[in-house]
C-alpha cells in the first residue's frame, strides 16, 4: 500500500509546497497538451519523479492496479458501436489518447504520497490557503490520508476472510456484495475510533505544525511547476501567433 | 486525583455503570478487574470525557472532567486496549508528536518530549519507523509513549496486554513498573491479573457497573470468585 515512507531521497528533502506546486503544474500539463510528443514528454518527465523518490514503477502500476485496469477498459468500450461495423477506431483512439494522461499524474502523486509525511501536508495546506478555509481543507486532507490506508486494509482482510472459508466459490455478485456490506460497516466503525483516539489526544484546529523550510532546490522545482501549469497557455498564444495574418505579413 | 462520584452510564436503555463511587490518589497504582461487558472501559473513558456522564460526574485534579475535557486529557493520558486503533500518523515520532503538538506547544518542547516519551518505553531514536513494521508489543509500547508525550498525572491503559506474547507482556509490565516509580499514577484495566498483579497497591473489581471490591490484592482476591478473573495465584 502506497503511503510515506521516511528516506533522504531528493523528492524526501524538498518542502511539501514546491511538491504541490509541481504535481499540481504537471497534472495541467499532462491534460492541456494532446500531440504523441507532448505526451512523451510527460511521461518522461513522471518517469524523472519516480527516480527522484526512489519509487519502483512496478510498486506504482501494483498499487493503482485497479485505476489501470478500469483506465483500459475506457478504449475498447469506447469503440464499440452498436451497429456495423461493431468496432470504430477513432472514438477509441480519442479515448486512449484520453486515458493514456492518467498514468503519469497518478504516478506523480505517488511520489508526493511517498515522500511527504501527512502533517508536512497538512502544514503546506495551512500556508497555502490562509484562514478557516486552509484549516479545514489540511484537516479533511490529513484524515483522508490517515483513513484511507486503514479501509483498503480492512478490505483486503475481508477479502482474505472470505477466501479462507472457501468463499471463492461463491459467485462474484455474492462476493462483492459481502465485501461492500462488511467493507462499509468496518468503514463506519473505523472512523468512529479514530474520531475517539483524536479526541483523547486533544486534537486542535491550530496544532503545532513542522515548520517548512524552502531550500535552494526547492526554487527550481516550484518554477517548473509554475511553467508547467501555464505551458497550455504557452502553446495555445504560441500557435495563435503562428497563424496571425499580421505575423505572416511580417 | 481522579475522583468519581455517583456515576452513572447507560447505553440504549441498558445501565453500564450504576451509581459508581471510585478515587484514585496521584501515584497509585489501581488494577481495575472485571468480565467483559462490566463496564471497565466505560468508567475509564470518563476518566477524561470521551464519554459525558449520565448522572454524577468525574473530577480530574478538582475539575469537572465533562466540563474541562482538554485539561481532563491532558493530564489522563489514555492508552487504547487496541494500540492501531489509537495510532493517526504513519510513522512513530509522527504519531507520539501528535498530541503535544494539539497543545500547541513550541517545536523544541515538542521534539523533548517526544524523545522522553520514547525513551521511557525503550525505543529511543526510533522515531522514523513505520508503525505498520513494529512488532505487537513495540506497538504497545508507541501507544504507551503517546500517552505518556501528553506528560500526565494518571496514566490508563486498557487492557495492555491484550494479545501480547509472554516477552511482550514482561517489556510492557517493565515499562509500567518504571513509571510507576517516576510517580505516575496507574490505572490498568484488566480481566488477567497474572502479570499485573505485582504493580499494584489496589485491586477494583467491577460487575455489570457496580463496584463489589476494593482494597489490596491480597485482600480482595477471594472476593473475585466466580467473575470472570483470571486469580493469578491459579
Amino acid at each position: 500500500m502506497l503511503r510515506y515512507t521516511p528516506g533522504a531521497t531528493l523528492a524526501h528533502r524538498l518542502d511539501p509546497r514546491s511538491k504541490l506546486c509541481f504535481q499540481i503544474g504537471f497534472a495541467v500539463a499532462a491534460f492541456g497538451g494532446a500531440s504523441v510528443g507532448w505526451l512523451a514528454g510527460v511521461y518522461a518527465l513522471a518517469a524523472l519523479a519516480l527516480a527522484a523518490g526512489r519509487l519502483d514503477p512496478r510498486r506504482v502500476a501494483s498499487d493503482y492496479a485497479v485505476v489501470l485496469a478500469v483506465l483500459a477498459l475506457a478504449p475498447p468500450i469506447a469503440g464499440i458501436a452498436l451497429g456495423p461495423p461493431w468496432f470504430r477506431v477513432e472514438p477509441a483512439l480519442h479515448s486512449l489518447r484520453a486515458v493514456a494522461r492518467v498514468p503519469p499524474v497518478l504516478a506523480v502523486s505517488a511520489v508526493y504520497v511517498h515522500t511527504t509525511p501527512v502533517r508536512a501536508t497538512r502544514a503546506a495546506i495551512e500556508r497555502l490557503v490562509p484562514g478557516r478555509p486552509g484549516q479545514l481543507l489540511a484537516v479533511g486532507v490529513a484524515l483522508v490520508v490517515r483513513l484511507f490506508p486503514l479501509v483498503v486494509e480492512d478490505l483486503r482482510t475481508i477479502r482474505r476472510a472470505i477466501h479462507a472459508r472457501g468463499g471463492a466459490n461463491r459467485p462474484v455478485t455474492d462476493r462483492a456484495r459481502r465485501l461492500a456490506v462488511q467493507g462499509l460497516d468496518r468503514t463506519l466503525a473505523r472512523s468512529g475510533r479514530l474520531s475517539v483516539a483524536l479526541r483523547a489526544r486533544c486534537f486542535a484546529w491550530n496544532p503545532t505544525l513542522p515548520r517548512l523550510r524552502f531550500s535552494r532546490l526547492d526554487y527550481p522545482v516550484t518554477v517548473l511547476g509554475l511553467a508547467l501549469a501555464l505551458s497550455p497557455l504557452l502553446r495555445w498564444l504560441a500557435q495563435s501567433a503562428a497563424r496571425s495574418p499580421l505575423l505572416a505579413i511580417a | 486525583m481522579i475522583a468519581v462520584r455517583g456515576l452513572t452510564a447507560t447505553r440504549r436503555d441498558v445501565v453500564v455503570l450504576d451509581d459508581v463511587d471510585l478515587t484514585i490518589e496521584n501515584g497509585e497504582h489501581v488494577l481495575l478487574v472485571g468480565p467483559n461487558g462490566s463496564g471497565k472501559t466505560t468508567l475509564v473513558r470518563h476518566f477524561n470525557a470521551l464519554l459525558d456522564p449520565d448522572g454524577g460526574m468525574v473530577e480530574v485534579n478538582g475539575t469537572d472532567a465533562a466540563a474541562s475535557p482538554v485539561a481532563a486529557r491532558t493530564s489522563v493520558g489514555m492508552v487504547f486496549q487496541h494500540p492501531r486503533d489509537q495510532f493517526v500518523a504513519g510513522t512513530v515520532g509522527a504519531d507520539v508528536a501528535f498530541g503535544p503538538e494539539n497543545l500547541g506547544l513550541d517545536r523544541a518542547e515538542i521534539d523533548r518530549r517526544v524523545e522522553a516519551a520514547l525513551d521511557a518505553v525503550d525505543l529511543a531514536g526510533q522515531q522514523d519507523r513505520r508503525i505498520g513494521a513494529l512488532s505487537g508489543g513495540e506497538q504497545a509500547r508507541v501507544a504507551i509513549a503517546g500517552a505518556l508525550a501528553m506528560e500526565p498525572d494518571h496514566l490508563v491503559l486498557d487492557e495492555p496486554l491484550a494479545g501480547l506474547d509472554l516477552r511482550a507482556r514482561r517489556s510492557v509490565v517493565d515499562r509500567l513498573r518504571e513509571l510507576g516509580e517516576n510517580g505516575t499514577s496507574i490505572v490498568a484495566v484488566t480481566h488477567d491479573l497474572r502479570d499485573l498483579i505485582e504493580l499494584a497497591d489496589r485491586v477494583v473489581a467491577l460487575v455489570d457497573g457496580v463496584v463489589t471490591a476494593d482494597g489490596p490484592p491480597e485482600t480482595v482476591l477471594d472476593d473475585l470468585e466466580g467473575f470472570g478473573v483470571r486469580d493469578p495465584r491459579r
